[in-house]
């Protein structure tokens, strides 16, 4: 039956991540962007109280106290996908570049979750633990390989108990300080897609280096990491899946691994754009009640404004509801994923920039409205530019037609 | 718990209504726009299966179905031909007037389904209201709207002088006014739109069915019934452009590929897929609160109808763009489909009109006289 109420333990999760996100993100979000950093105390705080940047928090196992009473029912449906985008908007309504901060695995959890073997699982995942804060990674983009990602050059050398990687990688969330990285390479370029793998690169493995921290125009707080593999040997423990998944599943391959990722992290990255588009609007509107005289023109003429900002902001948080629902429900969702993504990187900028038109030049100056633009820019490029969003829905589309783009 | 999924019965009624737009109102769109009628036999067929009747109380011979349901049946309908299908008596803005009436028996309608019956909802100063002794006196010409041509009846409400909301019901036996089809070129030309002359049109008091604070509950419930209503009809016009588009652009070539491999082609299509999926999800949405909430969801209504109205003009028109020239030519529907759409979003109020009131709602702004914000 088609329903948009939150179930109890969706309302209880978006309840309990706004609190977090109004009461201790935001107050340090300005700070945090001015200092490029989020402090060490703030991270080891919130690290004691158990919050964590990983789906897995959310795994859709219901409320425990009603456990008895469910195992007597039906069978509960998985919610995981759903609860990650409500947390992931919520979040993000406190500040982006925090929430990318959290500790956790990070964007490197669903990689290992998908495909890692059970002692992998246990093994990477095992050290998310509140006696101190760590962080997973996921590195995928080279320099010359963004949105092309079939075309990376990282190379993956068989040698006796493991393999050897050299090459580059550029845009790695939390890529210095992570404990380990899911790091995608080739075992031969001429294989193109069946060619790759990928491997959980960890910190201090010889040959592995953090080489520069990249400033941005936004989402300063967050870590952006360039990281060089320099013959850096990979015990085969640390090949995700094992050889067996590459060996045993025809077409199976690191490619395979990076896509299905994008499938269920596209959703949340846009459920954190319509966050930061929530946020926007919201403190504009705050503004506007506050500063513009009731019924005067100023007030008048940014209604229409006001009320297309809102439907753009339900319009993208309805899509990716949509693609996480599927995924959910364990069906293909990469068209509704592309679709939520390139709908929400886009009307997050046009609301930003919608919001500062409002507060004028006003805007400039010590207010939130101007970082969240910043910020927004890039939910529009990362995780899949807009262009391969489209690209990717296009494909679907013609696909019954028989015709390949 | 948040689900996109159609019940059984959704599904199996939206098929039925979905082989009815493909084998029967497709085809016949160009001659009904000719005939500037849907015609009998699709009337009489429409009828038959239940199709008309969607949003009528049980009292006057209805289906009454749920908002959800109805949403995803007329998505289906205008899929085959919005034109045809807001010129189908039952499902005119009067039904919904009627959905929330409290006695809709007391209409005297022994098939509701089976009439067209307008719901002109006067804007302030669209025609002079005059107080008479018993009741009141209707003076000027009604701007255009649907289903006007050949009613024998008509919901009417204004707001009378000194701000008291009025519902009133006028049959022909009793009242007296003239229609006028006019000069309409634009779309939805079987739609029968016109409009009223009202020239000493008297509202006795018998006719008045609600007045006042009772008469605004129901006017607000109607329009947010008939907002999400409205919408589900445009994105059923955008899904008919979109896969026209998809299906058109896949056989063509030009410099020597098809042309979705020029990525102007495949990147608008893909963002009249977006544009369609979204539009629909808030009008699910919006159909959703009504259907839970009542009048309490106008909000939602106004944000789906306005959003479908955008959005529509946009995947209507890049629908014509996609098949360049040919797209412009009547032996493709893409145009028909672009004029419908955009008289679609004259006769239900601009879009800007729409997201002006969603901004006053945002900032908790009193509603002005006459105008349900």
């Amino acid at each position: 039956m088609i329903d948009f109420e939150l179930s109890p333990q969706q309302k209880q999760v978006r309840d309990m991540v706004h609190w977090f996100a109004e009461h201790e993100v935001r107050p340090i979000s300005l700070l945090a962007d001015q200092e490029e950093r989020v402090p060490d105390d703030w991270l080891r705080k919130v690290n004691r109280m158990g919050i964590t940047l990983s789906m897995s928090n959310f795994g859709g196992g219901g409320d425990r106290k009603n456990k008895d009473d469910a195992a007597r029912k039906e069978p509960r449906e998985r919610q995981s996908n759903r609860l990650g985008v409500i947390a992931a908007e919520e979040l993000a309504w406190g500040d982006p570049a925090i929430a990318l901060s959290l500790p956790g695995p990070g964007l490197g959890g669903p990689p290992v979750m998908s495909t890692g073997t059970p002692e992998q699982k246990e093994r990477f995942l095992g050290i998310f633990t509140r006696e101190e804060p760590r962080w997973g990674a996921y590195a995928l983009t080279e320099p010359g390989a963004g949105s092309d990602v079939s075309g990376i050059r990282t190379s993956a050398k068989k040698v006796d108990g493991g393999y050897v990687l050299n090459g580059h990688k550029v845009y790695i969330t939390n890529g210095g300080r992570a404990s380990w990285v899911v790091a995608f390479a080739t075992v031969d370029p001429s294989l193109g897609r069946a060619g790759h793998r990928a491997f959980v690169v960890e910190k201090g493995t010889p040959g592995f280096t953090c080489t520069r921290v990249a400033h941005k125009m936004g989402l300063r707080a967050s870590e952006t990491a360039e990281l060089v593999f320099e013959d850096c040997f990979v015990p085969i423990d640390n090949l995700l899946g094992g050889e067996a998944h590459y060996e045993n599943r025809a077409g199976s391959s690191g490619f395979r691994v990076a896509m299905s990722t994008f499938d269920s992290t596209r959703p949340i990255v846009a459920a954190m754009a319509v966050g930061i588009a929530r946020a926007a609007y919201e403190y504009t509107l705050d503004f506007v009640k506050r500063e513009y005289p009731r019924g005067s023109r100023l007030q008048s003429d940014v209604l229409a404004k006001l009320g297309e900002m809102d439907s753009k902001i339900h319009a993208a948080r309805l899509l990716t509801w949509e693609a996480a629902w599927k995924a959910d429900l364990g069906q293909p969702n990469a068209k509704e994923a592309a679709m939520c993504k390139a709908h929400a990187g886009r009307i997050s900028l046009e609301v930003c920039a919608d919001c500062l038109e409002i507060m004028g030049p006003i805007g400039l100056d010590g207010h939130l409205v101007e970082k969240l633009y910043r910020d927004v820019k890039v939910f529009d490029i990362f995780e899949g530019t807009n262009q391969i969003q489209h690209l990717i829905v296009a494909r679907r589309l013609y696909e019954p037609h028989g015709l390949r783009l | 718990m948040i689900s996109f999924l159609p019940s059984d019965e959704e599904r199996a009624f939206v098929e039925v209504a979905t082989q009815f737009a493909r084998e029967r109102l497709r085809d016949h769109a160009r001659n009904a726009e000719k005939a500037r009628t849907p015609g009998d036999d699709v009337i009489s067929a429409a009828h038959e299966l239940g199709l008309l009747s969607l949003e009528i109380p049980e009292s006057l011979a209805g289906a009454e179905l749920p908002l959800i349901s109805q949403v995803q049946v007329l998505e289906a309908l205008a899929f085959g031909d919005l034109g045809i299908v807001q010129g189908l008596p039952g499902l005119c803005d009067s039904a919904s007037v009627m959905r929330v009436l409290p006695e809709p028996a007391r209409l005297e309608l022994a098939d509701g389904a089976a009439q067209r019956i307008p719901w002109i909802h006067l804007a302030p100063g669209e025609v002079a209201v005059i107080v008479e002794r018993s009741g009141f006196r209707l003076e000027g010409v009604a701007f255009p709207r649907r289903a006007v041509l050949g009613a024998d009846q008509l919901l009417v409400s204004f707001v009378a002088p000194g701000g008291e909301a009025i519902l009133a019901w006028l049959d022909r036996t009793a009242a007296q006014w003239s229609e006028d089809a006019g000069d309409v070129r634009l779309g939805l030309l079987a739609a029968h739109i016109g409009r009223i002359g009202f020239e000493g049109t008297v509202v006795r008091p018998e006719d008045v069915l609600v007045r006042g604070d009772d008469a605004e509950r129901v006017l607000k419930a109607a329009q947010a019934r008939v907002a999400v209503l409205e919408a589900a009809k445009c994105v059923g016009a955008m899904r008919a452009s979109l896969e026209y588009a998809v299906e058109y652009t896949s056989q063509r070539k030009a410099f020597g590929q098809e042309i979705p491999k020029f990525q102007g082609v495949s990147f608008t299509v893909a963002d009249m897929a977006i544009e369609t999926e979204a539009a629909r999800n808030l009008v699910w949405l919006a159909a959703h609160a009504v259907d839970s909430r009542g009048e309490g969801a106008m909000q939602d209504a106004a944000r789906a109808l306005a959003y479908a109205l955008r959005s529509g003009r946009f995947v209507t028109n890049q629908g014509v763009q996609m098949l360049g020239g040919a797209g412009y030519l009547q032996e493709y529907p893409a145009e028909k489909w672009m004029r419908d759409v955009q008289a679609q979003a004259v006769l239900y109020g601009r879009e800007l009109d729409w997201f002006e009131r969603a901004g006053a709602r945002a900032l908790g702004l009193e509603e002005k006289e006459g105008v349900l914000v």
